[in-house]
C-alpha cells in the first residue's frame, strides 16, 4: 500500500472523477429534467446538503483514521457483515461503471463509429482499464489528476464559447415545477454528488489522512461549481431539452461552437479528452473494487482478479437489452443506488460503529 | 514461451481491433462518400417530398489558387421521407451521402406552409447534420434556388453558404437562422421559429417614379430591384407559427427583428431631411446599448415595453449641408426617433396581431412574471401573444457626418 499513497490533489481529483464522468453522458440533462427552470436554485440547495453530508461523514470517520468502510463494517458486525457490505459495494461499483460504459459507448457508436460493433468499442475501454489496473493506484490517480483539469477546462470553454447563444430567460419561472418539486423531490439530484462514495474508501490511501476533511470539502465545492457550469450550458442553451432528449448534451452544446469559418468542429477534440477521462474513471472504480475484493477475500495479491473483473464489467455492460434499458438503469435506478448504498447504508454503518466505539469506551471507563 | 504467447496474443488483438474499427473509418473515407453542400426540399407531385442534393467537387479547385469556381451539381429525387431520399441517392450515385459539410437547407414555401416539423426533427436526429446549418425558406422551388445559388466572390460554394448571412450584422436585412435555433424555437413554449427568406433574383422593369427610400427598405427576396450575376437574393425573414409558415418580413421588418434581439451591429435608415422636406438623408445607426425589454401581464394581456438606444452618423451629404449645428442634429435625432418608433411599432404589431408569432422570444422574458412552470403553461403565452400591447421608445443620438460635417 505504501507505494499507492496518494496526495491531496490526487484524492480531490478522484472524488471529482465520478461526478465529471457522469456529466459527460446524461447527468446534466437528468438534473434539468427533474427540476426544470429551478435547476440552478436546486443545485445550490442540494450542494449545501452535500457539504453537510460530507461534514457528517468526516465527523463519523474521525474515530476510524486510516480505515475504510469495509474495515469499519468488520469492526461493527464482524467478518460476515464485512463480506455483505463488501459485496454490496462491489455490486454498486461494477453496476454503475458498466452501465455508464455501455451508455457512453452507445453514444460513441452513434456519433463516430457507426459501422463498428458495440462489442469492440466497449472492449477497447476494457483493455485500457485492464492495462491500467496492472499499474499502481497512484499511477491511475496521477493520470486522472492530469486529465481532469483539461476536461473541466473543456466544459468551461463550451460555456464561454456558447455564451452568446444563451437565453437567460430559461431560468424562469424561478421555481420551476414549484417549491415541493424544487426542494423536496428535487433532493433526488443529490445523487449527482455520487463522488461522496469514494470518501469512504480514501483514508487508507491518503499520504495525509488528517486532510480528509479538506479533500472532501474542496472536492464537493468544486463539484458544485462544475455542476452549475454544466447545467447552465444545458439550461440556457437548449429550450428543447425538456421535450427532446439529446444523447450527449454537452457534446451537442459543443457542436454550436464556431469561431469564424476556420475553427469549427471542436467537439471532436473534446470527445477525445472525454474518452480518456472515462477510462480514468473506470480504472479508479475498478481499483476500489479490487481493493474491496482483496479485503473481503483476505487475499494478499489482487492482480489475478484483474482479468475476471474486466470480464465481469464487460458482461454487465451487455446485460441491458438496448440503449433504452441501459439509459433507464442509469437515469432511474442508479440514483436509488447512490441514496441506498452511498448515503443511507454507509452513513448508518458509520453511525452504528461510532455508537459501538463510544459504548466500548464507556465500558472501559466504567471497568477502570 | 509465455512471452511469445503474450506477444502473439497482443498482435492478434491489434489485428482484430484494426479490422473492427476500419469499417467505420472506411465508410468515412473520401473515396466512399459524397459530401452534400446544400439540400433543397420541395413538395412532390408523385411522392411526399422532392429532395435535391447539391454537391461540389472540391478536388477540382486548383491548389495553385486560380480563381476558377468549383463546379457543383444537383441531383433530385422523389421520396416519402428525407432518410428514404438519402438511401435512394446513395444507391444512385454509388457513394454514401455525407451531410457533415451541408451548410444550407432550403425548403420551399409550399412545403413550409404545410408544416415542417417532421423534416426538422429528422435533420436534428441525423448525427452528421450540424446545428449551425442555415435554414432558408425559398419563394421559388428549393431546387431552383440551389441551381441559382452561384457565389460571386468565393471559389467554393460551401464558403459562400457559410458567409452569405453575415451581411445581417451591418445591413439588418437578413438574419442568421440556423437549424439548431429553429429546432430550439420549435419545441420552446415561449417563442416561435423563423428562417431566412430566399428567392430568385430577376430583373424587374418599373415605371419611373419619384425618389422613395421606403421602397428600398420594404424590399424582400424575389421582389427587390436588384439585378446582377448573383442568381439568388436573401432578404427578409420567414415567420413560423409552430412548424407552419405564417408570414414573411421585408427588409425593414427584419431589421426591426434584429434590433429587438440585439443582433445587429449597424444599419442604414433614410429619413426626410429637416432642412428640405423633399429630400432624404441617410443615417448609419449603431446600437450603443442593448435594447431593454420588459414584459408585464396587465389585465391578462402582455404589455411589452421596449427601449432602443442608437447613436448615428449622417452618411449622405450634399451641397450646403450644415450638420455642425446642435439644433439640426437634435432635430434629425428626433426625426430618427419618430421614424424608428413607427417602424418598430408596425413590426411588433405585425408579429402580434397579424402573424401571432413570438419570434422575438418575449415569452422567455415574460416567464419572470410567473412563479412556476405550470402557471406559465396555463397562461398559454404563444396564444396570448396576439393580445400584446407595445410601448416602444427610441433614443437616438445623431453625432455628425463621417469625414464631412459641414459643406
Amino acid at each position: 500500500m505504501s507505494n499507492s499513497k496518494i496526495s491531496t490533489k490526487e484524492a480531490i481529483s478522484i472524488i471529482l472523477s465520478i461526478i465529471v464522468a457522469h456529466t459527460l453522458v446524461c447527468l446534466p440533462r437528468n438534473i434539468v429534467t427533474s427540476t426544470k427552470s429551478a435547476t440552478l436554485i436546486n443545485l445550490i440547495y442540494v450542494g449545501i446538503i452535500a457539504i453537510l453530508i460530507v461534514f457528517l461523514i468526516i465527523k463519523l470517520l474521525k474515530r476510524f483514521p486510516s480505515n475504510d468502510i469495509i474495515d469499519i463494517s468488520d469492526y461493527l458486525g464482524g467478518p460476515v457483515f464485512k463480506k455483505i457490505i463488501g459485496v454490496l459495494f462491489i455490486g454498486y461499483f461494477i453496476f454503475s461503471s458498466s452501465i455508464l460504459l455501455r451508455n457512453f459507448c452507445e453514444c460513441l457508436k452513434i456519433v463516430y463509429y457507426p459501422m463498428t460493433s458495440l462489442v469492440f468499442i466497449i472492449l477497447t475501454f476494457i483493455i485500457a482499464i485492464l492495462i491500467t489496473l496492472n499499474f499502481s493506484f497512484k499511477t491511475s490517480a496521477k493520470v486522472n489528476l492530469l486529465i481532469l483539469p483539461v476536461v473541466i477546462f473543456s466544459v468551461l470553454f463550451i460555456f464561454i464559447a456558447n455564451f452568446r447563444h444563451f437565453s437567460i430567460g430559461n431560468i424562469f419561472p424561478i421555481l420551476g415545477d414549484g417549491i415541493f418539486n424544487t426542494f423536496v423531490t428535487g433532493i433526488g439530484n443529490l445523487s449527482a454528488f455520487s463522488g461522496i462514495v469514494f470518501i469512504y474508501f480514501l483514508p487508507p490511501y491518503l499520504e495525509e489522512p488528517q486532510k480528509l476533511k479538506k479533500i472532501s470539502v474542496t472536492a464537493i465545492g468544486i463539484a458544485i461549481i462544475y455542476l452549475i457550469l454544466c447545467v447552465s450550458i444545458i439550461l440556457l442553451l437548449f429550450s428543447s431539452l425538456l421535450k427532446a432528449d439529446e444523447i450527449l448534451p454537452l457534446y451537442s452544446a459543443a457542436q454550436y461552437i464556431e469561431f469564424g469559418v476556420f475553427f469549427q468542429r471542436l467537439e471532436s477534440i473534446f470527445l477525445l479528452i472525454w474518452m480518456i477521462q472515462m477510462a480514468c474513471y473506470f480504472a479508479i472504480t475498478l481499483h476500489f473494487t479490487l481493493h474491496i475484493f482483496k479485503k473481503i477475500a483476505n487475499l494478499s495479491d489482487s492482480k489475478p482478479l484483474i482479468f475476471p473483473l474486466g470480464l465481469l464489467m464487460f458482461a454487465v455492460s451487455f446485460l441491458p437489452k438496448n440503449y433504452a434499458v441501459s439509459k433507464f438503469l442509469e437515469v432511474e435506478i442508479y440514483p436509488y443506488l447512490v441514496f441506498g448504498i452511498g448515503f443511507f447504508i454507509s452513513i448508518s454503518i458509520l453511525i452504528l460503529a461510532n455508537m459501538k466505539k463510544r459504548k466500548k469506551k464507556v465500558e472501559v471507563q466504567n471497568n477502570e | 514461451m509465455n512471452k511469445l504467447l503474450k506477444t502473439l496474443f497482443i498482435i492478434i488483438l491489434i489485428i482484430v481491433f484494426l479490422s473492427a474499427f476500419s469499417s467505420s473509418y472506411t465508410s468515412l473515407s473520401i473515396d466512399h462518400i459524397a459530401s452534400v453542400v446544400a439540400m433543397g426540399i420541395d413538395v412532390s407531385d408523385s411522392n411526399n417530398l422532392r429532395v435535391s442534393f447539391q454537391f461540389t467537387n472540391a478536388s477540382s479547385v486548383s491548389e495553385s489558387g486560380t480563381t476558377e469556381q468549383s463546379p457543383s451539381s444537383i441531383y433530385t429525387i422523389d421520396a416519402s421521407s428525407i432518410s428514404s431520399a438519402i438511401n435512394l441517392m446513395n444507391s444512385y450515385i454509388g457513394k454514401e451521402l455525407n451531410l457533415s459539410h451541408c451548410k444550407l437547407i432550403s425548403l420551399s414555401e409550399e412545403l413550409a406552409s404545410k408544416g415542417i416539423s417532421e423534416v426538422i426533427y429528422t435533420l436534428i436526429n441525423e448525427s452528421q447534420v450540424r446545428p449551425t446549418t442555415n435554414i432558408v425558406i425559398t419563394r421559388c422551388s428549393a431546387k431552383f434556388y440551389l441551381e441559382k445559388s452561384k457565389p460571386l466572390f468565393e471559389n467554393l460554394l460551401t464558403k459562400y453558404y457559410e458567409v452569405f448571412a453575415n451581411s445581417s450584422h451591418y445591413t439588418g436585412y437578413t438574419s442568421n437562422a440556423t437549424l439548431g435555433d429553429f429546432f430550439n424555437s420549435l419545441v420552446c413554449n415561449a417563442c416561435e421559429p423563423y428562417a431566412i427568406l430566399g428567392g430568385i433574383n430577376s430583373e424587374k422593369k418599373e415605371s419611373p417614379t419619384s425618389i422613395n427610400p421606403e421602397k428600398d427598405s420594404s424590399s424582400m427576396s424575389s421582389e427587390s430591384s436588384l439585378s446582377g450575376q448573383m442568381g439568388t437574393e436573401n432578404i427578409g425573414l420567414a415567420v413560423f407559427k409552430d412548424d407552419y409558415l405564417v408570414g414573411e418580413l421585408n427588409s425593414i421588418e427584419t431589421l426591426s427583428f434584429l434590433a429587438t434581439r440585439n443582433d445587429v451591429n449597424g444599419f442604414l435608415v433614410s429619413i426626410p431631411d429637416p432642412q428640405n422636406q423633399d429630400s432624404y438623408i441617410d443615417i448609419y445607426l449603431t446600437p450603443y446599448r442593448s435594447t431593454s425589454t420588459n414584459v408585464k401581464i396587465v389585465n391578462g394581456s402582455p404589455y411589452i415595453s421596449l427601449k432602443y438606444y442608437f447613436s448615428g452618423r449622417i452618411q449622405s451629404m450634399k451641397e450646403d449641408s450644415n450638420y455642425l449645428s446642435s439644433e439640426t442634429l437634435t432635430t434629425i435625432s428626433n426625426y430618427c426617433n419618430s421614424y424608428l418608433e413607427s417602424i418598430f411599432n408596425s413590426y411588433l404589431y405585425k408579429t402580434s396581431k397579424e402573424l401571432n408569432s413570438d419570434i422575438n422570444g418575449f415569452g422567455k422574458i415574460a416567464k419572470s412574471n410567473f412563479i412556476t412552470t405550470k402557471d406559465f403553461e396555463d397562461y398559454n403565452w404563444l396564444e396570448k401573444y396576439k393580445d400584446s400591447f407595445f410601448d416602444v421608445k427610441v433614443e437616438t443620438s445623431v453625432k455628425s457626418g463621417f469625414l464631412l460635417s459641414d459643406t
